[in-house]
């Protein structure tokens, strides 16, 4: 009789989410438009990334240049493009890396607890402690600018968060009568966390994982912005914002772009994260 | 709506209080309109206590919370609920709320979750109180009062206390104190003992049953379990997938059921006086109101089932003195009725299987305490076992009783080894089971085969992602390595539990309550093993599906020669299973001995309790056919 009750679950703004999956569609397009551009972006691109044409110069938005040009005559919608790979390359190889580290741990530490649990959590309590952005801006001042220590920073920045997070909620299935027959069984323990527990709560590690993605695009571009990220030049959104901030009152959509492009990216991502835990969570759940 | 107009013979119409005509309940989630409960007349008159019957999902809570208008989001009712010739369900919610508490109240299943953890118990029950003039009571007064309600109730010290200090039996005392402030002059309690313990059970209805009396209120009580109606109730009515099949006097429904629903679902509880050769069990499960809105809502279960019975919905119709019932083919059926019931409740003689020399599990002197939190700050550690001291023997059945907090679940998980002994020695099949963490591979996979277990809660002892033939193979696999034939393995395991072996290709979610409990069933089914520890297998189920599932286990004995620890608060479902019984109380087996002798001659006085518990209306009181 419990399940014709409306459970908390049916939140109002998951059934608005659900009802108009109208953005869900379109994040999905979006991304999809994203990733075919990371592919064959350069051979659609009407001009080169780095290809400079100081005869042109600054120019706004026109026939040749749709986005115009920045001040060195590169063409900003080209740019754009070609800025795709980076903006997709980095967030995913953070996003593997928290997953599979968090993952791991966290599904070590909520099964088998002790002082293996101990361990693992107090790592993560001072991981928690460390003031992430500084100690990024200090590393890679100290070791040099690079996009790969970047990204290697923000992996370990990011996995304690993920540690949490899946440990809690696999020391929730641990205790279910489930995993407790699985034992009984004897089954061994890789096929009782594989198996069994991991895949009930894949639903809260993927919808991290997306989480995770636009947290990081936002990071490694505020990165690229302030210098300590990709090289100079290179066109990374982050990197042709902190270039073109400086001519926005001469070509606008210079920065506009790639501003634009990394908030629609974001946002897709979490909008696909959201809905893809309400459809995994829905498998197998209902009585 | 109107093809049940018949009116009810019988009733007086000026004597009742609360009446129900051509009630239905219908749930909108999302687009999808579903029925719960379709056309139901229902009448309390004064003084009166009146019984719904019926398992869950016949729409029985949903209508109690119709005629208090506290359905919930989602819900909607439309038809009568008349209290002094005024529609209830045409009220808003501001004069509903005048009604609730001072004419109308409500009692509700779950003590621990019902009354507010924050507030003390006396303010829970006379902050609702005003004095003659409307006003709200004086703090001194108001105080008095709380006691003097608390009193009635038998609990007069509480008043001071909080919730989370009492017992489930004591709160579920200050929700019906609270309920009875108003001086309503109807009570309507919701499985106000299934959440209870078996001893408080019985206390609490005693207080129900006396509280009506002596306030001469009206006392409508939900229950799904017919013997609490039949030693409670004057009237009852048999709810069954959202329409009611059976109306009439309590003493004469149980003297003749007529309805065959009424008569399988007496016949599927076991009585605890006597063990039955065969449970008589219902098939199936109970169905959707909506897939049979247009057929007799019982045809797909019933075995008297004809063509005409899947034509119409039946109409309720007078079939006697006060009695209506819904079946169409009654009157030729009767009689069939009547001596399936004489042959069903025949008593069967328990056999003692020979004395093994060495037992299969040999217990001794078992301790568990569990050190927790608090205990950090100096209080004693909890004790859950106290010394536990049993055997059970080979292809024996043996049942562990015992109300919540008696241990009998730590004990059982001690001897799987999801818990570890704090002392003591567990000996099963000739191996040390005291420690499983100590245990070399090969000892570890010997008490595999030997011990499984099958858990209380059938929809989480299955994972929901895998597939119950996914499920099955995977211990085929590990336990048989040297099988190739794995698939057959898995029918051959659903057969045993009398499953299809197209079931192996379902998730959990497609399976009722019944038949999650059967897969996890064969599942531990799959190692071979010679005990199966069974902790409170059928308390989650329905009746009808309790039935099935303890026919079940009494096949598989049969036919596999397996044993079972069968850890069980119900001495009714005990006597069904096993040969002999350990009662066990705050850790510690108080009685134990052959089933019959302990639950007919309890020396202990707990056991005494906890047999005196159990519900018996007059004609179970009567000594054995």
């Amino acid at each position: 009789m419990t399940s014709l009750v409306v459970g908390p679950r049916a939140q109002v703004g998951r059934r608005l989410l659900r009802s108009s999956p109208l953005t869900v569609t379109v994040s999905f397009v979006f991304v999809g438009l994203l990733i075919f551009l990371a592919l064959f972006g350069p051979l659609l691109a009407p001009h080169g990334s780095e290809s400079l044409n100081l005869a042109t110069g600054l120019t706004t938005p026109n026939g040749e240049f749709w986005f115009g040009t920045d001040d060195l005559g590169r063409d900003v919608f080209s740019r754009t493009i070609y800025g795709v790979r980076y903006a997709l390359f980095g967030p995913v190889l953070i996003v593997v890396g928290a997953f599979v580290i968090g993952n791991v741990l966290g599904l070590a530490a909520g099964y088998r607890g002790g002082l293996l649990d101990a361990s693992i959590m107090r790592w993560v309590d001072l991981m928690y402690a460390v003031p992430g952005l500084l100690v990024t801006i200090v590393l890679i001042g100290v070791l040099g600018a690079s996009y790969l220590l970047a990204v290697v920073v923000l992996v370990v920045l990011t996995s304690p968060f993920d540690t949490r997070i899946i440990r809690g909620v696999t020391l929730e299935q641990r205790s279910l009568p489930y995993v407790e027959a699985a034992r009984t069984l004897g089954l061994p323990v890789r096929a009782i966390l594989f198996r069994h527990i991991f895949p009930n709560i894949l639903p809260i590690s993927f919808a991290n994982a997306f989480l995770n993605f636009a947290f990081s695009l936002v990071a490694l571009s505020a990165l690229s912005f302030l210098g300590l990220g990709i090289g100079p030049g290179t066109a990374d959104w982050g990197r042709m914002l902190s270039e073109s901030r400086l001519l926005l009152f001469d070509n606008p959509v210079a920065a506009l772009a790639p501003g634009g492009m990394i908030v629609l990216t974001a946002t897709s991502m979490n909008l696909i994260g959201d809905w893809l835990y309400d459809r995994l969570a829905d498998r197998g759940r209902a009585r | 709506m109107s093809s049940n107009a018949e009116p009810l013979r019988g009733v007086d119409a000026n004597g009742s209080l609360l009446t129900a005509v051509g009630l239905a309940i219908h749930s909108r989630i999302g687009g999808d309109q579903r029925t719960i409960v379709t056309n139901l007349d229902l009448s309390l008159n004064e003084a009166e206590t009146v019984g719904i019957v019926g398992e869950s999902g016949s729409g029985k809570s949903m209508t109690a919370r119709a005629l208090v208008g506290l359905l919930p989001t989602g819900l909607s009712a439309r038809g009568e609920v008349r209290l002094d010739g005024s529609n209830l369900l045409e009220m808003s919610q501001r004069e509903l709320s005048r009604i609730r508490g001072s004419e109308i109240a409500l009692v509700l299943q779950d003590p621990f979750t019902m009354l507010n953890p924050v507030t003390r118990c006396g303010d829970q029950v006379a902050d609702g109180l005003v004095d003659a003039r409307g006003r709200r009571l004086g703090r001194r007064t108001r105080r008095e009062e709380a006691a003097r309600r608390l009193a009635e109730v038998g609990i007069p010290e509480t008043v001071d206390r909080y919730p989370f200090e009492l017992s489930g039996g004591m709160r579920q005392r200050v929700a019906i104190a609270a309920a009875l402030a108003g001086d309503p002059r109807v009570l309507i309690a919701d499985e106000p003992s299934t959440a209870l313990d078996v001893t408080t059970q019985g206390e609490i209805l005693a207080l129900l049953k006396s509280l009506q009396t002596s306030r001469s209120m009206a006392l409508l009580l939900i229950t799904h379990d017919l013997r609490v109606a039949f030693s409670t109730c004057d009237r009852i009515y048999v709810l069954y997938a959202g329409s009611l099949l059976e109306v009439g006097d309590a003493s004469a429904v149980e003297a003749e059921p007529l309805h065959p629903y009424t008569l399988g679902l007496l016949l599927s509880e076991p009585p605890a006086d006597r063990r039955l050769t065969e449970l008589v069990a219902i098939p199936g499960s109970v169905p959707a109101a909506d897939d049979v809105a247009t057929i007799c809502p019982l045809a797909p279960r019933c075995q008297w089932a004809q063509p005409k019975c899947e034509v119409t919905n039946p109409p309720l119709k007078p079939v006697g003195a006060e009695r209506l019932s819904a079946c169409l083919r009654i009157d030729e059926i009767r009689a069939e009725m009547r001596s399936l019931r004489h042959h069903a409740e025949r008593p069967a003689v328990v056999h003692h299987p020979a004395e093994a020399s060495v037992p299969l599990v040999s217990v001794d002197n078992l301790q568990k305490t569990f050190a927790d939190a608090s205990t950090r700050r100096g209080s004693a550690p909890v004790i859950a076992l106290g010394g536990v001291s049993l055997t059970v023997g080979v292809t024996e059945s043996v049942g562990l009783v015992g109300e919540s907090g008696s241990g009998k679940t730590t004990l059982a998980r001690c001897l799987v080894g999801l818990e570890t002994p704090t002392a003591g020695a567990i000996t099963i099949d000739g191996v040390d089971a005291s420690n499983y963490g100590s245990l070399s591979a090969d000892h570890l996979r010997q008490l595999r085969r030997t011990v499984q277990i099958v858990f209380q809660d059938p929809y989480s002892s299955l994972n929901p992602l895998r597939t119950v033939g996914s499920a099955l193979k995977e211990v085929l696999e590990l336990h048989r390595k040297r099988s190739r034939n794995l698939e057959g393995g898995v029918a051959e395991l659903l057969e045993q539990v009398g499953l299809p072996a197209s079931f192996s290709r379902r998730k959990p979610v497609a399976l009722s309550g019944g038949e999650r409990q059967r897969v996890a069933i064969a599942r531990a089914l799959a190692v071979k093993p010679r005990l199966i520890i069974c902790d409170e297998p059928v308390s989650a189920l329905d009746v009808s599906v309790q039935a099935q599932i303890l026919g079940l286990f009494r096949t598989l004995r049969d036919e596999l020669g397996v044993g079972y620890l069968f850890i069980t608060h119900d001495l009714a479902v005990v006597r069904q299973v096993v040969e002999r019984v350990y009662v066990l109380y705050r850790g510690e087996v108080v009685e134990s001995g052959p089933v019959d002798a302990v639950l007919d001659h309890p020396q202990h006085a707990y056991t005494v309790r906890l047999v005196e518990s159990v519900p018996r209306s007059a004609s179970q009181q009567r000594p054995m056919r």
